[in-house]
């Protein structure tokens, strides 16, 4: 059997780990920026407000019924996600433990007897909750996607279920089928499901029953044909399957405020490609193409959201993960991007075209400058690893930041800064 | 990466294997040394049990004096570890995080503070307890030199 453990609410959840006095208050975490709501807590849920709603339609539900609104503090989730994931690793063993999303996991429970599988969840969820703060709901079944399901179930109705729920029979697993909706279905996308209501299939058990040959040729090839196995508990996707290497790495921010000031778009740019390549070395790719984009700020205030983007793209010599070789491009591409006068709101920064990199061990075909430059990488990510406020940065990301995000309710970062601890009387 | 620095049960800073050490490097062969290399006595591992479940807290004010915790200390909290009667904790009285010591009677629980001039909590149906965590270690920081170099660096963030 195999279980998901999913954090409840979890940003919210992380913080009222250090606010008990939130306890019972609906609460609510905003995107970057604070444009969007992006977590919400089951107070907040049953008051209507909606998720990935913008803050500003949901403000006056939120004065109305004092709901406690947070900037993201991804400082924060990012320690506390890897303690939940740690604690899961120490309880299951590290390779029985996949880690799928910050605050999902699933855990390989196929040396658990069946009739230990309530009480093993159970012990998982208590020493979780207890070790770390965060509460979570956990589903398990023969396949992830059931897992996925029968997760979805124990969240539905959280005071029945206490959060957990085991389909370990085929009876069980049959009547969670015929109660889901084909579109909540973990692997049927939003195109997929339209088309299967069309034809007539409206729940998991409906879309069970069809043939392996049928999925082929209506739901994607082989992927269809995993669906339907995984959904009739015969599994299909392994541990580890969806973890493959990212084929393409985007770092991008809304601006605190617009900017039109081209050097400040460079500076952010220079630092998103900073980013964009530290991510690419922690999954030793090298990038082929570099993208830049930026949004315009639109002139008129209506209800679309997006401005227009204006994108640029080069295609490098040779695959880089040095952070300079993608600065220089990148810079490049602001160039011929900008406008003088226009207000841009947004900028990206895109890699594609990723390979293996063949700089990471010392290679002794290339130039002894290379590897050098590759132990400097190493050197920095290190650095700006332990000391967290990207102690070491490229001049070109600027030193003042004026474009940085806006996050006027961040709470403080309790877990990873000695100078925001929380102070206990 | 991230998997050296977060192993569950702190296993300190001697994860380290052949090939991060120089001289094997270059060579193909360690040096003498080599075979005795230690990255020396690591804080971490001796201070902290239990990694995911341990939190720091800063002290504020003198309600645990004479327990030896003083204003500015660092705690070391690990929320494994049970609240049982006689340990010092952090709790939650009303919605507000507190240090004191839990004390429990066969009728009644208090929390209390080690400082005259302040007054133990009764836990009664009245007050909302939680316990949070278990109060394992206090770092103080005697030296005023090392607590000025503290102080700066402190001061120094808030300007960049």
């Amino acid at each position: 059997m195999k279980a998901i453990v999913d954090c409840n609410s979890f940003y919210c959840s992380c913080e009222r780990l250090f606010k008990p006095q939130l306890a019972g208050r609906p609460v609510v975490v905003l995107s970057n920026n604070d444009g969007c709501i992006v977590s919400r807590s089951d107070e907040a849920k049953d008051l209507g407000v909606q998720m990935a709603g913008p803050y500003f339609m949901a403000k006056h539900l939120i004065e109305e019924n004092d709901i406690a609104v947070f900037s993201s503090n991804y400082n924060l989730y990012g320690d506390l996600s890897m303690r939940v994931m740690d604690t899961l690793r120490e309880l299951a063993g590290r390779d029985n433990v996949e880690v799928y999303s910050v605050d999902e996991a699933f855990v390989d429970l196929s040396i658990i007897r069946d009739e230990e599988l309530y009480e093993t969840a159970k012990f998982i969820k208590d020493t979780v909750e207890m070790w770390t703060g965060i509460s979570v709901s956990i589903g398990v079944a023969p396949t992830k996607t059931l897992a996925k399901l029968a997760n979805h179930i124990a969240k539905q109705n959280k005071k029945t279920s206490g959060c957990i729920t085991v389909l370990n029979t085929p009876e069980k697993q049959r009547e969670a089928l015929q109660q889901a909706r084909v579109h909540s279905l973990w692997g049927v996308g939003g195109a997929y499901s339209q088309k299967l209501y069309n034809m007539g299939i409206t729940n998991g058990w409906e879309l069970a029953t069809m043939s392996e040959a049928w999925a082929h040729r209506f739901l994607g090839g082989v992927v269809g044909v995993r669906l339907i196995k995984e959904l009739r508990g015969e599994h299909a996707v392994d541990m580890r399957d969806e973890l493959i290497e990212k084929k393409m790495i985007a770092t991008t921010r809304m601006f605190g405020n617009p900017v039109s000031d081209i050097n400040d778009i460079k500076e952010a740019v220079a630092t998103y490609t900073s980013r964009a390549a530290e991510k690419l070395r922690r999954q030793h790719s090298a990038a082929k193409v570099i993208s830049v984009f930026i949004v315009k700020k639109e002139e008129d205030h209506n209800m679309s959201f997006q401005g227009s983007t204006l994108s640029e793209r080069t295609t490098l010599p040779a695959a880089t993960s040095i952070t300079q070789e993608l600065i220089k491009p990148a810079i490049a591409l602001v160039d011929k991007l900008y406008r003088r006068g226009q207000e841009y709101k947004k900028a990206g920064v895109m890699l594609s075209g990723l390979v293996t990199d063949e700089s990471i061990q010392g290679n002794m075909f290339l130039s002894e400058t290379k590897n050098c430059e590759r132990r400097l990488m190493d050197t920095i990510d290190n650095v700006n690893f332990s000391q967290r406020d990207d102690v070491l940065k490229f001049a070109a990301s600027g030193t003042t930041r004026d474009w940085k995000m806006r996050q006027e309710l961040r709470s403080p970062r309790y877990t990873t800064r000695w100078d925001e601890l929380y102070e206990v009387k | 990466m991230d998997e050296d620095f977060y192993g569950a049960a702190y296993k300190g800073s001697k994860q380290f294997s052949q090939e991060q050490i120089r001289t094997a490097n270059a060579t193909g062969f360690g040096a003498a040394a080599d075979d005795y290399a230690e990255r020396g006595i690591d804080l971490n591992e001796q201070l902290i049990i239990n990694k995911p479940a341990t939190f720091f807290f800063r002290m504020k004010g003198d309600a645990m004096t004479d327990a030896g915790i003083h204003e500015g200390d660092v705690l070391i909290v690990d929320r494994s570890i049970k609240a049982e009667s006689g340990k010092i904790i952090v709790g939650s009285i009303n919605g507000e995080l507190l240090v004191r010591r839990f004390q429990k009677t066969f009728n009644k629980a208090f929390l209390s503070p080690e400082n005259r001039k302040f007054r133990p909590v009764e836990i009664d149906e009245f007050v909302r307890f939680d316990p949070w965590g278990v109060v394992t270690c206090v770092i103080h920081v005697i030296d005023p030199v090392l607590q000025s170099f503290l102080d700066n660096r402190k001061r120094d963030k808030s300007i960049g």
